[in-house]
């Protein structure tokens, strides 16, 4: 049709519908509506219509043709009736002339160009042809379909949405009856193996010994078992020899730095500011530290929270609960925004967005500048959460000083302050002392200086000079090399500095009276609406607190502590599940909750509620003490099973969520690296905490700098070869081995960590330097431990990496590798060896666990 | 293998997210099977390659996806000239301010040294002159590229939310002054994925003098997944990182090293065959030995005729380094790369466009140096044939104020309230201009365009619906054009 007859079809439909007959045309839709009830087409028509034409519909039309109230073109698609009805232009679709319908035209571009955006891809121009030409099938009924973008609005604050399980308090499920009792081991094994039978489906057997072995080390501590460590394990034959290895693991020092870097991806950690300078956050490392100690010490983690919410307005301020409020100081800081009032709510939003994510599994900062689309929660529930940190200062200002005041503060015990105090007395006493001294013999030469030589007087550098001149005339050689070795001393004394070392990344606040904070429309600080007061979500039905008023001389306002009372809780429904859930996830892959940051109305559905629920008040009951429930779960035999498919479970369960079998799963980045060093006999995991080290970055990678190797320092090879953990964070340069194996992005909050398979991955661990020198440590280490026998290094180094004894096949397998590296291609005795070694550490087996 | 996958098909019930995409964000990656029987529903493995053993298959995670629509462009070249080219130095023209070199004028602006309201003119040193046939006027900062106005679209009005470097990147590269989100290589990465798959779909070519302000952040594939972030290319020695054997590893050897290890993981996989992440590491291996030879004969500028290379001014000491960039980034797109950005200035100071002290030395510089290698890579383009599925960006982070920063010198501070881009191929219309600033080109004053409809415009010209390519995370569908998204700048496509 041409563009000339469609206006003329536009014209006359317009006529009709405004002029003559409206009556009669509404009429005449009904009839045609009638002719063909929805109800009529056949089901294949109907699978197509939802399956392939809604979608469509949705995605393409519904901006102008969905919504309620602004429509385009006067033409709705929601539903039949007001196709076949159509818009200003006519009706979109003749059932009586399918193929020249003005729909069709429209979405080929032949007289409207439908959608503005560009044209269909030719397979849904396709689809639509086949649907138009059909007499557009569609559900019966003819409900109009929903338009996501207005479907609903938000979710109300009601009776409906307050019984969502997760808003609900925690019951103590009953553990369910199951009838292969033999296989429960603990209430854990009851709840999974229910679902199980009720599906028709049997848990896999239990893993292999070293398996399991292995499973266990990296699961606590991110590591590999030695190969000293295996043999002990194995030759234990008690049947409680998987528990004491639990407990040995679990009272390791290293399993703090597994799971405090769990801990460390949630509150996004790292070590510098990003932007332009990404400057380093002074003294950031103790929060690491002291989160590494918290877990190593199995601090109860209500009080693991409270710390760090409150740690400085709790009764007794510890320089530890001082240093845990270092968690505010972790996210991003522009220190030179173009507005900084806006920057200030950007930060406190930050500050909001991880505390509700990660400790209450909810996403509050959705709700900053309309009411949460998703959940029952308000705008001004945002604001009055806000509030609870309304007195918080920046950062800092520009850098330097300004960082020192607002986010510094001494952890030093009174005993240290004290001789800290004495110390800078002392040094000023002396300081005085000498400087008579020094005056004294100064004197002596004074009323002798002409007038030039007072010039030179002046400068106290010079003064020597001139008392030389004048040894054995007024003073004595003695007096000289006194005054010479006076002047030594001052110099030294000079140069004292106090010992200042103890000082901690804080929080601070403006004074004991925060900010009036207000709900800001559109989450704009130029448009301030009503005042809020600190109050928690109204979905919990909890009055708002009574803020204590704040002691004479307080430099905070109290707020934070308040927050922490009600998170840090066993009344809170949300925290000892949203925690349990994550000692789960890690444990298992995946949460009961595999949306471990969203316990709200659109986040997964947990797979095994009842256990959760049991998990989260077993854990409260046992005075939230991590350990135990790594116990606990570790010593079930779901935790113990085999990863091994069976093709009938994979085929009624594909994505394991009844926990049929254990998931397999990828070194993390930092088990990656730690790894190579441990298998190669050169991890120095002896060496904890302190400032972070910085291991070997290419050139080639700090040519991206603006300043290539700015903000990077140079460790020994002693503490390069330091665990993963302790490596310097530096947001804009990520050590490549990390950023590789999907180390978490520091910038935000990171539940679960992405697990990509790469080619770069590939050439890093082939050709990269890292992976070639820790290789030819590896093969050192193998020609100290097995002489010359190549046959014994090949056996090693397979033990080494895979926990495990070779099989004969992979033996040979590797002799005949490297006599075939000798023989064909030339290399040197060393260099096979080597080449061997990169080999083993490219394994899947190495990276993958069972 | 990633799971994640553009949000071009149906919407389904998962927030907008694919299936594979939600189960990959629960924690669902493990279940290698399950995965695969998923990706089979909406076609994911018909889109396999087979790796260089010709047996292993690979799931690339930027295998080829459809467009939202069909597109105008296929690949796109960013031409970063980071530090902020001065607009009325360059492009727009502002007669007006003509003799009034040293007055001091009531003028509002706002850069690194903070918000004034007045400031000492500083005229611009370069004398313009009309172009083409759409008259277009440019500075004899740019000779060559003046020949080639008719297939430019001048953007004069264009707008950002910060004057300060480190956020102005950000916002120029991922839409945000906060950091932390994907770039829009990533972004077009994740939508339509790359179409060859022994090189990386996102490459950012630097400055040998220095990453620019925040580095790697720049080029960060942000909340999404590694696979989407860019690969740092040279255009001398080694191009891409850890690409080169170790000393001493012949290929010979290597070979042997990989067929070892593929025998070895074979092994392993067996019993496993259930987990498609062990097949797909199997085959990164093949992919990343066949890279080690794509990327190379990508790089190798000596099988260019003298002609071109004289054309992008290869030969000529200032505009080789440039020159070689762009050549190698019309190697790149010819092979199907899908999103190239090479960067004029790196460092600090003088070493890019920020020309705070000496505005003449500066420019002059920096004009000089990329002049004939992006006027060359226009007409090399145009000659190809490739120039319409090419688009070209040209711009930085913002443009300069019109007056002086310092009470001496020629200096000129930052300036977001108004500044010039351009555009051209991959549907661009030539030898238009959108947009106006004010007479003395402090701020934008007609069809004022911020970042976002930029964005949007490129990924409408790439056959994306800015509104729709979303990405799932932090409890929302994230954009590149952000939640209320943007229009294409309709006037210049």
């Amino acid at each position: 049709m041409s563009r000339f007859k469609n206006i003329v079809t536009a014209l006359l439909a317009l006529s009709v519908s405004i002029g003559v007959l409206s009556g009669t045309a509404r009429a005449q839709e009904k009839t045609d509506e009638k002719k063909k009830p929805a109800s009529s087409f056949k089901a294949d028509q109907l699978r197509f219509f939802e399956k392939d034409v809604k979608p469509i519909l949705v995605a393409r039309c519904f901006k102008c043709h969905g919504a309620e109230k602004k429509i385009k073109g006067g033409l709705r698609l929601t539903f039949r009736s007001a196709v076949l009805k159509g818009g200003d232009s006519g009706p979109a679709v003749d059932v009586k002339k399918p193929a020249d319908s003005l729909f069709l035209e429209a979405i080929n571009f032949e007289s409207l160009e439908m959608p503005p955006a560009g044209k269909l891809p030719a397979k849904e121009i396709a689809i639509l042809t086949r649907w138009v030409k059909e007499g557009l099938p569609w559900t019966p009924g003819d409900k109009p379909l929903v338009n996501p973008a207005e479907a609903g609005g938000s979710p109300e604050v009601n009776d409906e949405t307050r019984s969502f399980w997760s808003y609900r308090p925690m019951k103590r499920p009953v553990v369910p009856a199951v009838k292969q009792k033999g296989w429960v081991q603990n209430p854990i094994d009851a709840f999974v193996l229910e679902k199980l039978e009720n599906a028709g489906l049997t848990p896999s057997a239990a893993a292999d010994r070293v398996v399991l072995l292995r499973r266990a080390y990296y699961d606590l501590l991110g590591l590999p078992p030695t190969p000293e460590e295996v043999q002990t394990f194995l030759d234990d034959d008690s049947p409680d020899a998987y528990e004491k290895l639990i407990d040995r693991l679990l009272e390791s020092p290293h399993y703090g730095e597994k799971w405090g870097r769990h801990w460390l991806d949630l509150v996004r950690y790292a070590e510098t500011n990003s932007y332009e300078r990404d400057g380093p956050k002074p003294h950031v490392w103790r929060y690491r530290d002291w989160v590494i100690r918290s877990l190593n010490a199995d601090k109860p983690y209500d009080q693991f929270l409270r710390e760090q919410l409150a740690g400085d307005e709790l009764e007794n301020p510890t320089p530890e609960s001082l240093i845990a409020t270092g968690f505010y100081r972790l996210g991003i800081w522009d220190d030179e925004p173009a507005d900084p009032e806006l920057a200030l709510y950007d930060d406190l939003d930050d500050i909001l967005l991880v505390t509700g994510q990660v400790m209450l599994g909810m996403r509050i900062n959705c709700a900053r500048c309309h009411e949460h689309k998703l959940d029952p929660i308000p705008q001004a529930d945002y604001y009055r959460l806000l509030s609870f940190f309304g007195g918080l200062t920046r950062f800092g200002v520009r850098g330097g000083d300004s960082i020192a005041q607002r986010s510094l503060r001494s952890i030093r015990t009174p005993q240290q302050e004290e001789f800290r105090k004495r110390a800078i007395v002392e040094n000023d006493q002396q300081k005085k002392t000498i400087a008579a001294k020094m005056a004294a013999i100064e004197k002596l030469i004074q009323g002798d200086l002409s007038p030039e030589e007072k010039q030179t007087f002046r400068d106290a550098r010079k003064r020597i000079d001139l008392l030389k001149k004048r040894v054995k005339k007024l003073v004595s050689q003695q007096q000289v090399d006194e005054y010479a070795a006076l002047r030594k001393r001052r110099d030294e004394l000079n140069r004292f500095r106090p010992p200042n070392g103890d000082m901690a990344l804080c929080v601070t606040e403006i004074g004991s009276k925060p900010r009036q904070m207000h709900r800001l429309v559109r989450g704009s600080p130029q448009a301030k609406a009503e005042k809020v007061q600190p109050g928690f979500p109204s979905i919990f039905g909890i009055a708002d607190p009574q803020i204590p008023a704040a002691a004479a001389g307080a430099k905070t306002a109290g707020r934070r502590r308040v927050l922490a009372d009600w998170i840090a809780s066993k009344d809170n429904p949300r925290t000892a599940r949203v925690m349990a859930n994550r000692l789960w996830q890690f444990h298992f892959g995946r949460g009961i909750v595999r949306s471990s940051n969203d316990f709200g109305l659109q986040g997964t559905e947990p797979t095994h509620p009842e256990l959760l629920d049991w998990l989260a008040t077993e854990f409260t009951s046992r005075g939230w003490r991590m350990k135990a429930m790594h116990k606990l779960i570790m010593l079930s035999n779901t935790y113990r099973m085999s990863s091994r498919a069976d093709s009938r479970s994979l085929a009624k369960d594909p994505e394991n969520d009844l926990f049929w079998r254990f998931n397999m799963r990828r070194l993390t980045a930092e088990e990656v690296r730690d790894s190579v060093l441990a298998v190669n006999g050169s991890l120095n995991s002896k060496e904890m905490f302190g400032p972070s080290i910085y291991t070997i970055i290419p050139a080639e990678v700090l040519a991206g700098q603006s300043q290539p190797g700015s903000g990077w320092g140079k460790s020994s090879p002693e503490e390069r070869a330091r665990r993963s953990v302790y490596i310097h964070v530096k947001r804009s340069l990520m050590v490549p081995v990390l950023e590789s194996f999907d180390a978490a992005d520091t910038d935000g909050t990171c539940p679960v960590r992405f697990s990509t398979t790469q080619p770069t991955q590939a050439l890093g661990m082939l050709n990269g330097d890292f992976l070639n020198r820790e290789a030819t440590v590896f093969a050192e280490l193998l020609k100290k431990q097995a002489a010359d026998n190549q046959g014994a290094q090949v056996i090693l180094a397979l033990r080494r990496a895979l926990q495990r004894e070779p099989t004969k096949k992979e033996t040979t397998r590797g002799l005949k590798f490297i006599d075939d590296a000798k023989k064909r291609f030339g290399a040197s005795d060393d260099d096979a060896l080597k080449y061997f070694c990169l080999l083993v550490l490219n394994l899947n087996e190495f990276l993958y666990l069972d | 293998m990633s799971e994640t996958r553009p949000n071009n098909r149906s919407r389904n019930n998962f927030c907008g997210r694919t299936r594979r995409e939600f189960l990959w964000q629960t924690g669902g990656g493990f279940t290698g099977v399950a995965m695969a029987g998923l990706m089979g529903n909406d076609g994911f493995l018909a889109s396999q390659a087979v790796a260089a053993d010709g047996v292993t298959p690979f799931e690339n995670p930027l295998a080829p996806k459809d467009p939202h629509f069909v597109p105008k462009a296929k690949n796109v070249i960013f031409l970063f000239m980071y530090g902020g080219p001065s607009h009325i130095d360059t492009f727009d023209y502002k007669p007006r301010m003509k003799g009034m070199d040293g007055k001091t004028v009531e003028v509002k602006t706002f850069g690194r040294g903070g918000r004034r309201n007045n400031g000492r003119i500083v005229e611009t040193p370069w004398k313009f002159n009309q172009y083409g046939q759409c008259g277009q006027w440019v500075s004899d900062l740019f000779p060559n590229l003046a020949t080639c106005v008719d297939d430019i679209a001048f953007l004069h009005s264009m707008t950002a939310d910060s004057p300060i470097h480190g956020s102005a990147m950000l916002m120029m590269n991922s839409g945000r002054i906060l950091s932390g989100s994907p770039c829009l290589g990533s972004w077009l990465n994740y939508g339509l994925g790359s179409e060859n798959e022994d090189l990386p779909g996102f490459v950012v070519m630097l400055d040998p003098r220095g990453g620019p302000i925040s580095g790697a952040k720049n080029w960060s594939s942000g909340y999404m997944p590694a696979d989407f972030q860019a690969t740092v290319m040279r255009s001398q020695g080694e191009p891409i990182l850890n690409l080169q054997r170790p000393n001493g590893l012949t290929e010979g050897m290597q070979r042997h090293l990989l067929d070892t290890l593929r025998d070895y993981n074979k092994d392993h996989q067996q019993p496993r065959a259930d987990n498609s992440n062990l097949a797909a590491r199997i085959a990164s291996y093949e992919l990343a030995f066949k890279m080690q030879t794509a990327a190379p004969e990508a790089t190798d500028l000596s099988s260019e005729t003298e002609a071109t290379q004289e054309l992008y001014g290869l030969g000529e000491k200032r505009s080789e380094p440039f020159g070689r960039q762009c050549l190698l980034a019309r190697r790149l797109v010819e092979r199907g790369v899908r999103f190239v950005q090479i960067y004029s200035g790196g460092n600090h100071n003088d070493a890019n466009w920020d020309a705070h002290g000496d505005l003449k030395h500066n420019h002059d510089m920096h004009a000089g140096e990329t002049d004939k290698p992006i006027a060359g890579l226009i007409k090399d383009l145009k000659q190809r044939g490739m120039l319409k599925d090419t688009l070209i960006v040209w711009g930085g982070e913002f443009g300069r104020q019109p007056t002086a920063e310092y009470a001496r010198g020629t200096g000129r501070d930052h300036n977001s309230f108004g500044f010039t881009m351009w555009m051209a191929g991959g549907g661009i219309k030539g030898g238009v201009s959108v947009g106006k600033t004010d007479e003395l080109g402090s701020t934008a004053v007609e069809d004022r365009m911020h970042v976002k409809r930029l964005h949007a415009t490129i990924l409408h010209q790439m056959g994306m619906d800015p509104d729709r390519l979303s990405y799932f995370y932090g409890g929302l569908d994230q954009k590149l054009v952000g939640v209320e998204g943007a229009e294409p700048i309709r006037q210049i496509i």
